[in-house]
């Protein structure tokens, strides 16, 4: 049984991550008005619709693009000697140290209670067009997979092969991947938790939020 | 002391509480003398030191009254906006248990309602005629704001509550008896779920236009389109102390002031803008929007002013009784009307039948249409040469009867000749094959020769345009610039080039099939029959009738910036050889806001099409709604315009609406939305109220792409959503399809 | 004429590519003194095509981007590298009009290393080549030409080319419904009974009207038993001057019609037996080939594709309007006024760039046979499946018959998992038929390529495949 204490601990040693802002594509780098040592957010608002606070602006072909603090935290480093140069594709432009989140405490936490199902190369990762739907419409945490199901479709080298997922049955409690982004082999594409573990999961999202206090 | 002692005291206490609220401030030096006062008098009270209490009362009741008299001449806009919202202020309750005689509240049952805000009643007044007593029903429609509780949500109804009031107006049509509605709402509550807000209101408006009872509407607070919701009447009768605008002056303040995401306007900015919107009823008077004032007590009415409810009583009598008359073809009309208007006459003590003949309510109907229809022309800028005007005129004198001929008379018969000629043709098909049957199997031979040939060799094709060039390309193709797409973080839209966004791609991202606007113009010259686009009354042009400071000069930047003089095209075109009337609101000017030149040349855009049976398709380019700085001058458009569309409809005319870019408010919440047919461009937002409007009205947060019009189908207020490289040819099939083969009129 | 070099070594080309391409742009540029910059994504940075060009690029000679198929991309390394014109290589942009347009158009012009955008546009579109083949005499298809929208003219057709078909002495004629709009393999299907030509016809229609807007379809005969010929053809900017240089059959494919094995020039009739005049199908691809190429002002380097039936009739299928692949193997063969070492990406860099040809057809001949391996990490026994994994060993023994192009390092690398999963190209060149599949068995034999995947199985590759079919070459 997985130890929550020991591994909160561990946590609660470094509870920060350093996030490098990098450049999307090439352009020329304005700097926004920001220092070391500032607080920047985040996207926020109940949607995520409101963006969060502009780093640089990035422009490419005439078309300026605004680039927001991808989380909240803390300015560690602006790299101003590329102020007004012509960067490169993801160059560093802004290093924040960010205090990780409730949310992303649990997850860390979870990745050690779930089982993970593997990519078994780097590729493209999609749910089947079946499950897909399934996720759309119903709760998270409440489909139900198998082990032989087909449940992803792989995508690399312009080549789209079945895969196949395999482990104890049980619901697909998280997700590790984006559709449009490449997986590393061996990462996790998605956490299953037994039905009958469920409870268990449930008390350590519990533990997790009476003992994780957020800034 | 007794109770009853205790209790006028109290009554002070509200009088002066509710001077304090309305006032806000101002008039300190009456407010802490009246204060003073009455805390001097309860001091004694409490000592029991008065020596003549009642008397000294009296003399205190007396100073009340002094002084709320003469603070009456001084009260401003603002004041008269504060008064209307007071919880003191009179409700329709309180009308419904003092003006008439008995009501039975339908459908709610405090905050047991479909929606509290909104209250149906059916009321009687018993009058007499000599000793006779005559019992006559009406159906009272109005906003409750219950003095202030909760759930009456201040008289904002929901779009259900609108619903319920034209189910309502439906059943007093079946039953005959008149409507009177008690208008007290600072706007209608801007969510979109069915039926929602803005086309909810529309469906009101287009009832109410062609409703076949009296209507009399008293307005309170006036707030644009939730007032209209149930404001179309033959009579519109509005409390001296009311409100009826545009938009609230807060509201106005905070897109003067540039206001953004919660901020506040500062309280000067918002008395003058209550004073610029010209809201009040001399105002609304004075423009012909209402039809007579009834005076107030001092400082405005509340539950307590008996006298008022009296008064109002007879207010409604007149007003039901005169529109019941102008609608009869009585030899005493005249008598009656100027009988009724005396001084000093009890209308309880004048019994008239209320019911109408169907040919009587025909001309109601007609009346109430031509009334609306006549108003708020001096409020746009007609430029139209004398002659022009004068030719108009006379066209519509001598074309009307033709095309009648043409249409009613002419087109019936030739159908039969057609029926018969085809007939005839279908035997002669078959005569002539019997003919040439000796002769078959020569061709045969020759025929399968071609075949070979044709499946190897070049075949005609005079339909080769494989590269479709655009009629027009938005100018800003020529700019060599990079765009982003707003869709990029979802679908991972590369950036694409100006060059070709803007020419070849017309617009339409390549990856995710995102609309970006484009001008007016990309339609006008991309969708119509290329030089078939004829403008009419381009020489209405958008004016300043609220004076309104410095909108002159806004107007004519606008004019300059996109060289038309109003934010409404008018003209004739043809598609596919089809002729049509196209009325279409360009977001470009002003935003696409609509005003009286906007509001008349659609009106005359509609009566055009009726005239000459084309079909009628009003495409919105973009619309922020009505025109603020023209105040009621622009809301008045609502039911104008509808009723202008309900004529053209009700005519057997094909009414389309196609939405573009961003549409809300007024426009489609009366006659964008009372069309059978609405589509929308891809990418484009439908709604009441934009998001910025929703936060600041009810505090509630808006989901992204809450008015998208794919939410808009989802949730039933649109027909289709086109591509826009698709318009001309699903404007073509819908014409086809929907018109049928007698295309314009049904 | 002076010294034509000078006017070129003005230029910069942005090498708009990757991988072994990316590399023989860039060694063109340097053969013809013309200054290069080129582009790679993180994935491919153990590419040797980003080794390359840092050791040979010089300042603003390399730049990382985040995608090649961004023009935007392209065009700001471009600015900022003071580039001059664009090579697309091919893929990605090559075939793209509006990428050449905008080349070509925007406020900071460059060349476009291709055919003037029009001429990708007209022949990129496959109804346009038709018609402009038929209208040529060139042979086509047999079917329309035209989109077909209404349905009972769909199916006149496709009795016509059922009957057309069985005429020929077809045991089991095929009509193909084809989208219009379509490409890519995209809303194709086939018809074997014309009972079921309708409903398969509404299927089409209904998908293309869905997918492009256009419910047009074009009805073909569905052609089976077939070589797949190619024309190399190249024209300088005069838009007058277009040559060939020779034929190439690319029979030898995967089960999804990828070219595996490729060999100039077309057919061999002095070893191989074919049921037609082999030169003169040859002569009869190369003339209609080059006529259409006069008629559009063909100004770079194209082929033209055709599809040969066993009974010897030609018909166009298509023309790409880029460098392709295999263009290698006709190079190896070509001898322009007596020399070999003929590089058609510097000539298409060369002329694209404003230098005349300086040739005429007079001036080039062909020696000997040449043939092209794909060598790719893929399992062609398990339907060409592509393997990922690590190439731990890549070795070949030189000889002076043979050029190896390839973007793998000789240290261990990564297979990048978002490209094609070409690894490397070998062009073998032999005296005759005999000597050339001698050689390259030699070659295949030679070969070390070893590698494992994550699983720690040891690679999988298609050297056995190709050493299957090399004896088949130029077989009908």
């Amino acid at each position: 049984m997985l130890n929550i204490s020991d591994l909160l601990e561990q946590i609660k040693q470094n509870p920060y991550r350093e996030i490098v802002v990098r450049t999307p594509h090439t352009g020329v780098v304005n700097f926004a008005d920001i220092k070391q040592g500032q607080a920047v957010h985040g996207p926020e608002g109940q949607w995520k619709e409101r963006s969060g606070t502009r780093l640089a602006t990035l422009t490419r072909e005439r078309n300026p693009k605004p680039i927001y603090a991808p989380e909240k935290g803390v300015v560690d480093k602006v790299y101003s000697e590329y102020e007004n140069a012509f960067v490169e594709n993801a160059t560093p432009l802004v290093t924040i140290r960010h205090h990780l989140t409730r949310e992303e405490v649990e997850n860390i936490i979870l990745r050690e209670a779930l089982h993970l199902f593997r990519a078994p190369e780097r590729a493209k990762y999609y749910f089947t067009p079946e499950i897909d739907a399934k996720m759309k419409s119903s709760d998270p945490g409440s489909v139900v997979i198998r082990d032989g199901q087909e449940l992803f479709i792989m995508s690399r080298m312009k080549r789209e092969l079945p895969l196949y997922y395999s482990g104890p049955e049980g619901v697909i409690y998280a997700i590790y991947f984006k559709p449009s982004d490449n997986v590393d082999a061996d990462a996790p594409l998605i956490g299953v938790c037994p039905q009958e573990e469920l409870p268990n999961i449930k008390e350590v999202i519990m533990r997790v939020q009476t003992e994780w206090q957020e800034n | 002391m007794d109770n009853l002692f205790l209790k006028r005291i109290q009554s002070l206490r509200d009088r002066l509480s509710y001077m304090q609220d309305i006032f806000a401030g101002k008039h300190a030096d009456s407010v802490s003398l009246l204060l003073q006062k009455l805390d001097e008098f309860t001091e004694k009270v409490n000592n029991d030191s008065l020596t003549n209490p009642y008397d000294e009362l009296v003399a205190l009741e007396d100073l009340f009254k002094y002084v709320e008299a003469r603070l009456d001449a001084s009260i401003t806009p603002l004041d008269k906006v504060r008064i209307v919202r007071h919880p003191q202020r009179i409700c329709l309750r309180d009308i419904l248990e003092n003006v008439y005689d008995n009501f039975t509240e339908v459908g709610g049952q405090d905050e047991h309602s479909i929606d509290p805000s909104m209250v149906i009643a059916r009321a009687v007044i018993i009058r007499r005629r000599g000793k006779k007593r005559y019992t006559q029903s009406v159906m009272v429609i109005g906003q409750e704001k219950g003095h202030g509780a909760e759930f009456r949500n201040g008289g904002s109804v929901k779009p259900w509550g609108n619903a319920k009031a034209r189910q309502f107006m439906r059943v007093a049509e079946t039953e005959g008896i008149p409507v009177h509605t008690y208008i007290f709402t600072p706007g209608s509550f801007p969510i979109e779920d069915y039926p929602g807000a803005a086309q909810q209101i529309a469906r009101n408006i287009y009832c109410m236009a062609g409703l076949r009872v009296p209507v009399v509407s008293v307005i309170s607070e006036g707030g644009s389109g939730g007032a209209e919701a149930i404001g179309l009447a033959d009579k519109r009768l509005m409390l001296s102390n009311g409100y009826y605008s545009v938009i609230s002056p807060e509201g106005a303040a905070a897109i003067e002031g540039h206001c953004r995401g919660g901020e506040r306007p500062s309280q000067e900015l918002v008395e003058k803008c209550a004073c610029n919107l010209k809201l009040t009823a001399e105002d609304n008077l004075r423009f012909g929007y209402i039809d007579k004032i009834i005076q107030e007590p001092p400082l405005g009415a509340r539950s307590y002013h008996f006298d008022f409810f009296r008064q109002l009583r007879q207010e409604i009598l007149l007003a039901t009784d005169e529109v019941v008359l102008s609608a009869k073809l009585s030899p005493f009309k005249k008598i009656g009307v100027s009988h009724r208007n005396k001084p000093g006459v009890n209308l309880d003590e004048m019994y008239m039948r209320w019911s109408l003949t169907q040919s009587a309510k025909t001309r109601l109907v007609k009346k109430r249409q031509n009334k609306f229809l006549k108003l708020s022309r001096e409020a746009a800028v007609d430029k139209r040469p004398f002659l022009t005007k004068a030719l108009h005129t006379l066209d519509d004198l001598v074309m009307t009867p033709v095309n009648e001929f043409k249409y009613e008379f002419y087109r019936k018969h030739q159908r039969k000749i057609h029926a018969f000629l085809e007939e005839a043709e279908n035997e002669w098909d078959v005569f002539r094959s019997w003919l040439r049957k000796p002769f078959g199997k020569q061709e045969e031979q020759k025929v399968k020769e071609a075949v070979s040939s044709e499946l190897t060799s070049l075949s005609t094709w005079s339909d080769g345009q494989r590269h479709k060039r655009w009629n027009y390309l938005s100018p800003r193709y020529k700019i060599d610039q990079a765009v982003t797409c707003p869709n990029a973080e979802i679908y991972g839209c590369p950036d694409l080039w100006g060059p070709d966004l803007f020419a070849e791609f017309a617009g339409v991202c390549s990856n995710c099939g995102h609309h970006f606007p484009m001008e007016p113009e990309w339609y006008v010259r991309n969708v119509f029959d290329v030089g078939t686009v004829m403008e009419f009354n381009e020489e209405i042009e958008a004016g300043n009738p609220l004076e309104y400071p410095n909108f002159d000069k806004t107007i004519r930047a606008a004019q300059e910036k996109t060289g038309c003089k109003s934010g409404c095209m008018t003209f004739e075109a043809r598609i596919d050889n089809i002729k049509v009337v196209v009325a279409m609101l360009m977001g470009t000017f002003r935003g696409g806001s609509f005003g009286a030149a906007e509001g008349y040349k659609f009106v005359e855009a509609a009566q055009r099409a009726t005239k000459n049976r084309y079909p009628f398709i009003a495409y919105v380019h973009g619309t922020a709604g009505i025109r603020i700085q023209e105040g009621t001058n622009g809301v008045i458009q609502m039911p104008r315009c509808t009723i202008a569309v309900h004529r053209y409809i009700e005519n057997g005319g094909l009414y389309m609406v196609l939405y573009d870019t961003n549409s809300f408010a007024g426009p489609v919440a009366s006659f964008l939305g009372c069309s059978p047919y609405q589509f929308a461009i891809r990418s484009s937002n439908i709604g009441f109220a934009g998001p910025g409007v929703i936060k600041s009205t009810t505090g509630m947060d808006v989901p992204p792409h809450y008015h998208s019009c794919y939410k808009a189908m989802d949730r039933g207020h649109i027909q289709g959503i086109w591509d826009r490289r698709q318009m001309r040819h699903n404007l073509i099939q819908a014409l086809q399809t929907i018109g049928g083969r007698n295309l314009y009129y049904r | 004429m002076e010294n034509p070099r000078t006017e070129l070594s003005g230029h910069r080309v942005l090498v708009g590519n990757r991988g072994e391409i990316a590399i023989r742009i860039m060694q063109a540029c340097l053969k013809l003194g013309v200054a290069f910059t080129a582009i790679y994504t993180p994935e491919d940075k153990e590419s040797t095509h980003v080794s390359f060009a840092r050791e040979h690029g010089g300042e603003h000679g390399l730049y990382m981007v985040s995608s090649y198929h961004d023009a935007n991309e392209l065009m700001a390394v471009a600015d900022v590298s003071g580039c001059t014109a664009v090579h697309p290589g091919y893929g990605f942009f090559a075939e793209d009009f509006r990428f050449a347009r905008r080349v070509v158009k925007r406020d900071r012009k460059m060349i476009f290393l291709g055919p003037s955008w029009k001429i990708i546009r007209e022949l990129g579109d496959k109804i346009n080549t038709k018609r402009l083949a038929r209208s040529l005499g060139v042979p086509t298809v047999p079917g329309s030409d035209r989109p077909i929208y209404d349905e009972m003219e769909a199916e006149n057709i496709a009795e016509d080319v059922f009957d057309f078909q069985l005429q020929q002495g077809i045991d089991h004629p095929l009509v193909l419904i084809k989208a219009s709009a379509g490409g890519g393999g995209m809303g194709i299907e086939e018809v074997d009974d014309i009972d079921q030509f309708r409903s398969v016809y509404r299927r089409v229609r209904n998908y293309a009207a869905r997918q492009f807007k256009d419910e047009g379809v074009l009805i073909e005969q569905r052609v089976t038993d077939f070589n797949h010929l190619e024309v190399q053809i190249i024209g300088d900017r005069s838009g007058k001057n277009q040559v060939h240089f020779g034929t190439r059959n690319c029979s030898i494919q995967s089960t999804g019609r990828q070219k595996r094995l490729e060999v100039a020039p077309g057919f061999d009739p002095s070893v191989n037996e074919y049921n037609f005049d082999a030169n003169k199908v040859l002569d009869a691809i190369t003339q209609y080939s080059l006529t259409m190429a006069r008629e559009v002002g063909y100004d770079s380097v194209g082929t033209w594709e055709w599809i040969v039936t066993r009974q010897g009739a030609p018909f166009l299928m298509e023309v790409n309007t880029r460098i392709q692949v295999e263009n290698g193997v006709s190079a190896s063969i070509a001898r322009v006024k007596g020399q070999a070492g003929v590089d058609l990406i510097a000539e298409q860099i060369r002329t694209g760039l404003g230098e005349p040809l300086g040739y005429t057809q007079q001036d080039i001949e062909f020696e000997g046979f040449a043939l092209e391996y794909r060598l790719i990490a893929e399992a062609p026994e398990n339907n060409f499946t592509p393997w990922v994994g690590t190439i731990d060993r890549f070795r070949w023994k030189e000889h002076p018959w043979l050029s190896v192009h390839t973007q793998v390092p000789k240290s261990p690398y990564n297979i990048p998992t978002e490209f094609d999963p070409n690894l490397a190209l070998a062009i073998v060149w032999g005296k005759d038929l005999g000597e050339l599949k001698e050689r390259g068995l030699v070659f295949l034999k030679e070969l070390e390529l070893q590698g494992h995947n994550a699983a720690g199985e040891p690679m999988k590759n298609n050297i056995a495949f190709l050493m299957e079919k090399t004896p088949q070459i130029l077989k009908f």
